[in-house]
């Protein structure tokens, strides 16, 4: 399938159009919030997320198919928090399935073997139970579609898992870490996990462009970081110091998400702010988010 | 009846075959047909000069032959049945001429038994390359599994947009991993060279060339079944035909114990019923003796010890001494494992991430098809554990995981003239992001973050290695300096005494920052680093 710019223009407005159709601020009293922060255990402040966020089912239509992206890249415990937890990824996608979804692929194209990581993530394993729900890692290219990247600074094309292209809801489950090239890999930067050739970003392109140019076609729906552990350091894949901020964010806004998401927990031993971030804030200046987070309305609260 | 046994012992040593992967339980013996192996046995024992423990399965088969005869070639054997299922594919009905000299041709496998059994008493393992379990084992290695991955693969790929229709999402998404190996064209040819004798007669290589059939002559004649004829023979002779060893002698009522494998084609032939098999404590007569003279021994006895020689005197046993290839974790002393290795290749097999590989000429004639890490090509994985589990004479130790941890390999060195980072002054960190072991840090070296290797950290698994982006040969290469090979005992307790430690744990990463993608502030950098000079480059990701 080609996407020409009418098609995409008319995907994006219908995409839009049913995001604006799909809130709920008029039928929820309740003011709405830019983000939800909840602190607690793993698939407890997931759910209360879930909830302050709207539910799912402002996102989840029903009879719906929909991708859940969590970072299962690495065959780590989720101790090593180099990837996203169990708990949290069962917890949406058990969500999913109560709205009515009619399918949730639980997708990743992992670095290292897929059954592995799969299996020593523990999402598979957490998953397993919930009907209509798929774990599955893609490796391999026909997994894949070109799609063009019309506000592409560096990146005009990717091969991206060709689900997304196909109607699905896509919901982003990263989880907090640092990372060796962008700092830290949070939400947008898990996006590469949904495309093909991932070694350009690191040897071609700026690896920070590319990232914010990706975000310009992948747009996730929601999403949900888990930063109930945090990689401080030794990113993407550890070992490295594991820190407990213990929290949930969640948000419609990806970078809003993310910049929260830098200032939970000192990174390398220091401080960071959401605009020092490259990659943030270039998507930032792309009219992709908002980058500072005392601007936000944020919802907080325990689980 | 007996086509169905052979198929079905085909189809079992295929799904032991199929079960020897990483996931293989604990208690599922995958190479047990190697194990049941007594030519394999004894050539591993001989040659290491030690009992094994799982050679010891060897002593069943030796029991069923001393008890019931030769049966385990027509019946056990999927060595036979291939031959058998194959020649019946391509060779049936075609006329098949005897040959001349065949009795001599009868003795061939003896010799080779006996130069076998001699090689490994001077301490070389060489039965692998006739050994029927060690040959099958190893086409179906680099051969039928790589074979049938990428038929499966294209069958998925054809059925794909059904799966896909049917909203089968699973299948939908499958694809397997697909292994492949350097030695690959020539298993194959041997495997077709030992199909196409078909060509001559039935079952060539088992009535010529098998040293273990050859083995299990010996020990037949004991046996309580043998064949009988009665008198309603009519000497029709088409038993003599048939019979796929060549068992029968001229006068059709004589036998050649040691030959008959007991399949009862003759029986199922005789148009008067005169065949049978009956069970008899007699030591079978005049024919059960083994045609082979003195003279054939001495031969062969000469030729197992000239083998012997030519072998182990040669540059290549002085640089094995040196351990010059990077061997699985758990494999014994280097001298040990090349005598008790056998070839089979069930390690590689199992291998999760294809870096086992076989050798080819990299340590001579006593070090073919031996098992080599190839790093370059893929790491160790470090959940896995998987290779000394399937390795039938435990040349490569079983171990649990976190003594396999121990069992280290080899230590990554920095080809600094060729790294980026020490040679052109570049930004990357790949392989200290890739190690699972911290083991490559960032030190300041002359102004300048180099990464270096702290050896002992280091067990070799190779992930560096295989990262590395330098084109061609790798910047961090794993050498076996440094390896652990234990013949027993604990490997935690040798890499404790040897002060090494293989820990998942943070390390001294602290160097990483400001090359980490965050915006670093100024002065800060150079308070924390005072002595450096400026990088080449802004760092990455941070602002």
């Amino acid at each position: 399938m080609r996407i020409t710019r009418r098609k995409f223009l008319k995907m994006a407005a219908a995409g839009t159009a049913l995001t604006l159709a799909g809130r709920p601020s008029l039928s929820v009293s309740k003011e709405e919030y830019d983000l939800a922060v909840i602190s607690g255990e793993p698939a407890a402040a997931t759910k209360k997320a879930l909830e302050a966020i709207g539910g799912i089912s402002r996102f989840i239509r029903k009879g719906q198919r929909v991708v859940l992206k969590p970072n299962m890249s690495f065959a780590r415990t989720p101790d090593f928090s180099a990837t996203t937890h169990p708990l949290v990824v069962a917890t949406v996608a058990q969500a999913c399935v109560e709205a009515g979804a009619q399918q949730v692929l639980v997708l990743d194209h992992t670095l290292q073997r897929a059954e592995l990581c799969l299996e020593r993530t523990g999402i598979l394993e957490a998953c397993k139970n919930i009907s209509g729900v798929h774990v599955l890692a893609l490796q391999e290219k026909k997994f894949f579609r070109e799609i063009k990247i019309p506000q592409g600074k560096v990146l005009e094309r990717a091969e991206v898992i060709k689900e997304i292209l196909e109607g699905y809801a896509v919901i982003n489950i990263p989880v907090a870490k640092s990372h060796s090239a962008t700092g830290v890999s949070l939400g947008l930067k898990g996006l590469m996990g949904m495309i093909w050739d991932r070694e350009s970003f690191h040897s071609q392109y700026n690896i920070n462009q590319a990232i914010a140019d990706l975000a310009t076609v992948i747009k996730p729906q929601l999403t949900i970081l888990d930063a109930t552990r945090a990689l401080a350091t030794g990113g993407p894949g550890g070992p490295g110091e594991v820190k407990k901020p213990n929290l949930i964010i969640a948000g419609v806004d990806p970078v809003a998400v993310d910049s929260y998401g830098v200032s939970v927990v000192p990174w390398y031993g220091q401080n960071f702010k959401g605009r020092q971030v490259e990659h943030l804030l270039i998507a930032h200046q792309r009219g992709l988010g908002k980058i500072d987070i005392d601007q936000l309305k944020i919802f907080k609260e325990k689980a | 009846m007996r086509s169905l046994i052979q198929a079905l012992s085909l189809l079992l040593f295929s799904v032991f075959f199929v079960f020897a992967t990483y996931k293989l339980p604990n208690w599922l013996p995958a190479d047990i047909y190697l194990r049941l192996d007594p030519l394999l046995g004894m050539n591993a024992v001989f040659a290491a000069r030690e009992i094994i423990t799982r050679a010891l399965w060897a002593l069943v088969t030796i029991g069923a032959t001393l008890f019931i005869g030769r049966f385990f070639c027509a019946y056990v054997c999927p060595m036979g049945a291939s031959i058998d299922f194959l020649d019946f594919l391509f060779f049936w009905k075609r006329k098949r001429h005897s040959l001349k000299n065949e009795v001599s041709l009868r003795k061939a496998k003896y010799i080779f038994l006996i130069v076998f059994i001699v090689a490994a008493l001077t301490g070389l393992s060489l039965a692998f390359l006739m050994d029927p379990m060690s040959l099958l084992t190893r086409f179906y290695t680099f051969f039928i599994y790589p074979l049938a991955t990428t038929v499966i693969n294209l069958l998925l790929d054809l059925l794909r947009p059904l799966f896909q229709a049917l909203g089968w999402v699973t299948l939908s998404h499958l694809h397997y991993f697909q292994s492949v190996y350097y030695m690959t064209a020539i298993t194959l040819l041997i495997f077709e060279g030992i199909i196409f004798l078909n060509r001559f007669v039935p079952r060539f290589w088992c009535r010529y060339l098998c040293p273990l059939g050859a083995f299990l002559s010996l020990i037949s004649p004991f046996g309580i079944f043998k064949r009988r004829v009665n008198e309603d023979c009519n000497e029709c002779l088409r038993c003599q035909k048939t019979c796929p060893m060549g068992a029968i002698t001229e006068d059709p009522r004589g036998t050649r114990l040691p030959e008959c494998i007991q399949c009862r084609t003759c029986a199922k032939v005789c148009p008067q019923d005169a065949v049978a098999f009956p069970a008899s404590l007699s030591l079978g007569g005049e024919y059960s003796k083994v045609d082979f003279s003195r003279r054939g021994f001495i031969y062969s006895l000469a030729g197992g010890l000239g083998v012997g020689f030519l072998a182990t005197q040669t540059p290549f046993t002085l640089k094995q001494s040196k351990n010059n290839l990077i061997r699985p974790p758990g494999a014994i002393p280097e001298t040990e494992f090349l005598r008790t290795c056998i070839r089979c290749g069930e390690c590689m097999k199992s291998c999760l991430t294809n870096t086992l590989q076989p050798c080819l000429w990299e340590s001579g004639l006593s070090g073919l098809w031996t098992p080599k890490m190839d790093p370059r090509l893929a790491p160790c994985d470090q959940n896995c554990y998987v290779c000394g589990k399937v390795c039938p004479t435990q040349a490569i130790r079983s171990l649990s995981l976190e003594e396999k941890t121990h069992a280290k390999v080899g230590t990554a060195v920095l080809r600094k003239e060729m790294c980026l980072v020490w040679a052109e002054n570049k930004i990357c960190l790949i392989c200290d992001e890739i190690c699972p072991y911290n083991a490559i840090v960032f030190r300041p070296v002359e102004g300048y973050r180099r990464p270096v290797v702290i050896a002992s950290k280091c067990n070799g698994c190779g992930f560096c290695e295989q990262r590395c982006p330098v084109k061609g040969e790798s910047a961090i290469v794993v050498v076996p300096n440094g390896e652990i090979r234990l013949k027993e005992g604990s490997y935690v307790k040798e890499a404790k005494k040897l002060q090494l430690e293989f820990k998942p744990d943070p390390g001294d990463d602290k160097f990483i920052i400001e090359e980490s993608g965050f915006k670093v502030e100024e002065k800060k950098e150079k308070s924390t680093l005072p002595t450096e000079k400026p990088q080449p480059k802004k760092p990455k990701g941070f602002l």
